[in-house]
């Protein structure tokens, strides 16, 4: 009941944030809506599945552009969001079959090449994405369905509602996911393959799913961006990209639910504090994961829940 | 093992109560205010523009291999503003800096605009070193209703398409664009009979390709009888050149012309000296070698004769042209403040605060909309030159000249001498402009 | 005909290079387990140092390599001593995590100390000559990193194959806890191996320094390569580092004269078809 409480007051504050807050200050929290959508894919794979992919950006990056591409034709917000999900579960799919074979250092080398060769033809595609200048001009298209409603999104306080509210849904629908006996099973096949399979699961097949549900996350939070921004350029699909979630969430807090979400928080929070006051925002990033990894492996969370930390 | 699965309510509930708390907090820390920062109104009617500060948002690259270039627009800015305030600054109002690190990337130079115009509130922008992060910039510029004199970033589709094409007015620029590279070079080598086999080494990203693509489209015009025999390409963070070098080198050039700029422009053109390119060509085209930190760097090669006068280069400014009082005292003061010659970013910046100081005087107002009009149109004497700010494109028109980099007795780093001039409208394109077509 | 035998020396003198890079990464895996994302931060710290050493304080280029390597070692060795070692029974992950923490710390260290801007020191005199190799002029540089590289490798086989704490080495690696069992210093050992492929990162970075841009980030730029070269060959393995780099070398150097559009995408895909076919690489040997 009191954790209920908890959730609907954060709902309620979010929900009533644009009659407070500054434009810049919506857009922040766009973007912390976004990174912890990404970082909440990327933690099914690593915190709940045990496999740590360093690619994650590449299937971000396939929502942005189809996304993108998709707005520039047929400027319909839901076309395009669903558009870029879609492409990025076809593309966890089928690279998922091709990784998940692998495990530990394998697995992370191998998602760290497909996100690189993404990265790549990002780059050097310039018919289809740009090349290094990338998309412009990408509209903030209305949200509509032909026939029935039709919202102008110009507003960044509109499109702001529809990320919450995507987002809102995103975690709902996360939560249903790791208490499923999906979740689960996943957790049992982090913990131990050789048990999971002794008891019949199908390692390979739960990997996967797990895989393209992390993949489809990270093209929702790609397929946000473009009518935020108006441009997608190569550095999403960027390794360096693809370390923001994993930062986020061993900050927050790798083994647990929330944690993705209140490191992408504090990430990005942190980020955009330092760097006002100086250049020199790397090494206090650095020093923080060192710190973290030496001392609070369980995160931002772990500090306040004492069992927090998995080892 | 601990089970690890379910969070416990009283848990859970400190951790989001610690998390909204400290997101309130931090919130509070981002947004002080609850609407956006407009120039505001401080002391009734004493300042003719509304406000006793006026704030400048910059932003440049300030590390990595291309970390000079932001370091230059921010001193080049510096100085200005610290002449103007001395001098009682605009109107009465004081300039105010924040300088911004753009990371060459486009997504932290859009976050940086946006910070800087909606958060800071600063008046006016200015900046950004790299063509992506332009080109990603312009666009949101009439959401964030400010306009953006760009300094550096020199891709031609930012006059020619955001401005001229799509109508984005709040676009500005102050730098030759990708003319210098292209255009200017072909018009100096057209002179040059005995140089027939072009082939170049250029950056793998959208400057390199336009930079060769309207070189060879300009050159072939005046010389049919030219060939480009080879070209390579160099991504971003390419540190070893010499599989480029000589494989372009086996296609026996005459001339070379080459984009590789900042500290990977001085490395190339050791790597180039070292595999004995300047016994064989007639001729070398750096093309942003008139830069200072690339003079510098090469600056002990120069004086020992290595690059046999074949060393041509351009820049968006040279510090020894034009030979006016403007541009000596630009130079001038410029030295004494930093201890360094100013780099054609460093006069771009410094410029662009005195472009932004006429326009004020001009408008008499902050707001964007009768800034843009003072500008369009505006002909201004800068240390660079005259500028002529073109109403079709926002270009600034001014002309560089290319020259041979070569030592000369007045100055302490190389210059660029035996000077090629052309006017301006010799070698920028004009409207309309048609799509430059880039292929590999 | 000259042209390809010509571009292949220089890709051999390429792949030298990243052999010196890639070595030390594939020492250090192989022995203590670790993937040391912070390997191409040694490799910078190396440039640096030597810049310092011999571009700014004007000591004899020789002897600023030396030291570069000396004071590359120290850091090697606080890395491992005081945050690495603690670490080894964690997850995988977190070794991956607390190395790119140092990748952070570090860009942003020479930056603070050196300034963001390039560094460019002197050429040494020494390296500016050429030699003519089938007709055209090859840099009496890159002729010494062959040199350099392949002496190197010699140099890296004695000491794993032939000297006595290349055969500790050997047996840590193979079976740590028996090592451990027979009286094996293990922590110190490891300590020791770590500092070692530090030295030889920061070799290759110091080497590097009359030629390439020392600048805050090189490291960075490096990695993959350094990656890419050791997953080929076989993590940990140094005969699949070596013949890796020489792939990786001269393939890069054929592609730029033939295939100018030669892609980034290629390399990445040549890591991926080997991960997924045989992931202990060419030359096998997962430890």
């Amino acid at each position: 009941m009191k954790t209920k409480l908890a959730i609907l007051l954060l709902i309620i504050f979010l929900a009533v944030l644009p009659a407070f807050a500054g434009k810049y200050l919506l857009y922040v929290t766009i973007h912390i809506l976004l990174l912890s959508i990404f970082s909440l894919g990327f933690n099914l794979l690593f915190g709940y599945t045990g496999l740590l992919s360093f690619g994650q950006a590449g299937f971000y990056a396939v929502g942005a552009y189809g996304c993108a591409k998709i707005l520039l034709v047929y400027p319909s917000l839901l076309a395009g969001i669903l558009g870029g999900v879609t492409l990025a579960g076809v593309a966890s799919l089928l690279l998922g079959v091709l990784c998940i074979r692998h495990t530990r250092i394998y697995f992370s080398m191998l998602t760290l090449s497909f996100g690189m060769m993404i990265f790549s033809l990002a780059w050097k595609w310039r018919d289809v994405t740009g090349g290094d200048d990338g998309l412009v001009g990408i509209p903030r298209a209305p949200l509509e369905v032909p026939g029935i409603f039709k919202i102008n999104m110009a507003a960044m306080e509109s499109y702001y509602y529809v990320v919450l509210g995507l987002s809102l849904l995103a975690i709902y629908l996360f939560q249903r996911i790791v208490r499923s006996p999906l979740g689960l099973t996943l957790q049992g096949i982090r913990d131990s393959e050789t048990r999971a399979a002794c008891v019949g699961v199908s390692v390979r097949k739960y990997r996967l799913l797990s895989f393209t549900i992390a993949g489809l996350y990270a093209g929702l939070a790609g397929a946000l961006l473009p009518p935020l921004e108006s441009t997608v350029t190569p550095p999403v699909a960027h390794w360096s990209h693809s370390a923001e979630p994993v930062l986020a969430t061993l900050l927050g807090g790798i083994y647990t639910f929330a944690g993705p979400i209140v490191g992408s928080a504090l990430f990005y929070l942190l980020k955009d504090i330092i760097v006002r006051f100086t250049e020199y925002w790397l090494i206090c990033l650095g020093v923080i994961v060192v710190v973290l990894v030496m001392g609070f492996r369980g995160g931002v969370v772990s500090i306040f829940l004492k069992e927090g930390s998995r080892r | 093992m601990k089970e690890r699965k379910r969070i416990s309510r009283r848990a859970f509930l400190k951790t989001a109560a610690a998390g909204i708390g400290g997101m309130t907090l931090g919130l509070k820390g981002i947004g002080a205010s609850a609407q956006d920062k407009t120039p505001a109104k401080a002391k009734p009617a004493r300042k003719a523009l509304g406000v006793d500060v006026i704030k400048l948002g910059g932003q440049g690259v300030i590390s990595g291999a291309h970390a000079d270039y932001g370091w230059q627009i921010q001193a080049g800015a510096a100085l200005a503003i610290e002449e103007i305030n001395a001098k009682g600054g605009v109107l009465g109002s004081k300039l105010e800096l924040k300088f911004m690190d753009e990371e060459l990337k486009p997504a932290v130079a859009v976050k940086n605009a946006r910070y800087l115009a909606t958060e800071w509130g600063a008046h006016l922008l200015f900046g950004v070193d790299s063509s992506g992060s332009a080109m990603a910039v312009g666009p949101i510029l009439p959401e964030l209703d400010r306009l953006c004199m760009f300094v550096h970033a020199s891709t031609h589709r930012l006059t020619e398409e955001l401005v001229a094409e799509k109508g984005i007015k709040q676009i500005f620029r102050i730098a030759a664009p990708v003319y210098q590279e292209g255009n200017l070079a072909a018009l100096i080598f057209k002179e040059f009979p005995n140089i027939k086999r072009w082939a170049g080494i250029h950056c793998d990203y959208e400057y390199g390709y336009s930079a060769w693509a309207l070189f060879k489209d300009t050159l072939k015009k005046y010389r049919p009888d030219v060939e480009f025999v080879s070209i390579a390409w160099a991504p971003f963070w390419t540190m070893d050149f010499s599989s480029h070098i000589s494989a372009v080198m086996a296609a026996n050039p005459d001339a070379i012309h080459a984009t590789p700029w900042a500290g990977e422009g001085v490395m190339l053109l050791r790597q180039a000296l070292m595999l004995g390119v300047f016994d064989k060509i007639q001729a070398w085209f750096q093309c942003m070698g008139g830069s200072v930190d690339i003079l510098e760097g090469i600056s002990r090669e120069v004086e020992a004769g290595k690059f046999k006068n074949k060393l041509w280069a351009t820049a968006r400014y040279i510090h020894n042209y034009p030979d006016t009082p403007e541009n000596k005292k630009f130079v001038e003061s410029f030295r004494k403040r930093w201890n360094r010659f100013p780099n054609y970013s460093a006069e771009n910046a410094y410029s662009t605060i005195y472009v932004f100081k006429a326009a004020l005087e001009k408008a008499r107002s902050l707001k964007t909309a009768d800034l843009i009009k003072a500008i369009e149109g505006m002909k201004i004497m800068t240390a660079g030159g005259e500028r002529f700010f073109r109403p079709e494109d926002h270009q600034a028109i001014y002309a560089v000249p290319g020259g041979r980099v070569v030592i000369d007795p007045k100055y302490p780093i190389p210059v660029l001498g035996d000077l090629k001039v052309f006017p301006a409208q010799a070698y920028y394109r004009n409207p309309p402009f048609e799509p430059l077509k880039m292929g590999k | 005909m000259e042209t390809l035998a010509f571009q292949g020396l220089i890709g051999l003198s390429v792949a030298m290079y990243l052999w010196l890079l890639a070595s030390g990464l594939t020492i250090v895996f192989g022995v203590l387990g670790v993937l040391n994302f912070a390997h191409g931060s040694l490799f910078m710290l190396g440039a640096y140092f030597a810049f310092t050493f011999y571009g700014l304080w004007g000591v004899n280029f020789w002897l600023a390599i030396a030291l570069s390597l000396l004071s590359v070692a120290v850091v090697g060795y606080l890395m491992e001593r005081f945050f690495l070692r603690h670490i080894y029974n964690e997850d995988h992950a977190y070794q991956l995590l607390l190395t790119f923490g140092f990748i952070l710390i570090f860009d942003d260290a020479v930056k603070m100390v050196w300034g963001g801007v390039a560094k460019i020191p002197a050429m040494p005199s020494f390296f500016e000559g050429t030699v003519s190799v089938v007709g055209r002029p090859f840099p009496v540089y890159n002729l010494f990193i062959i040199g350099a590289g392949l002496f190197v490798a010699v140099l890296v086989w004695l000491l794993f194959e032939k000297t006595w704490w290349g055969k500790m080495v050997r047996a840590s690696a193979s079976d740590r806890e028996m090592a451990g069992a027979i009286g094996i210093n293990i922590p110190t050992l490891f300590t020791g191996v770590f500092a070692f492929g530090a030295m030889l990162a920061a070799l290759g970075g110091a080497l590097g320094t009359p030629v390439r841009v020392v600048a805050p980030g090189i490291g960075s730029a490096m990695i993959i390569q350094a990656f890419i070269i050791t997953v080929i060959g076989g993590l940990g393995n140094l005969k699949g580092a070596f013949v890796g780099a020489l792939i990786v070398g001269t393939l890069s150097a054929y592609g730029i004269l033939l295939f100018p559009v030669f892609e980034l995408f290629l390399i990445f895909l040549i890591m991926a078809v080997v991960l997924m076919i045989k992931p202990q690489g060419l030359f096998g040997g997962e430890r």
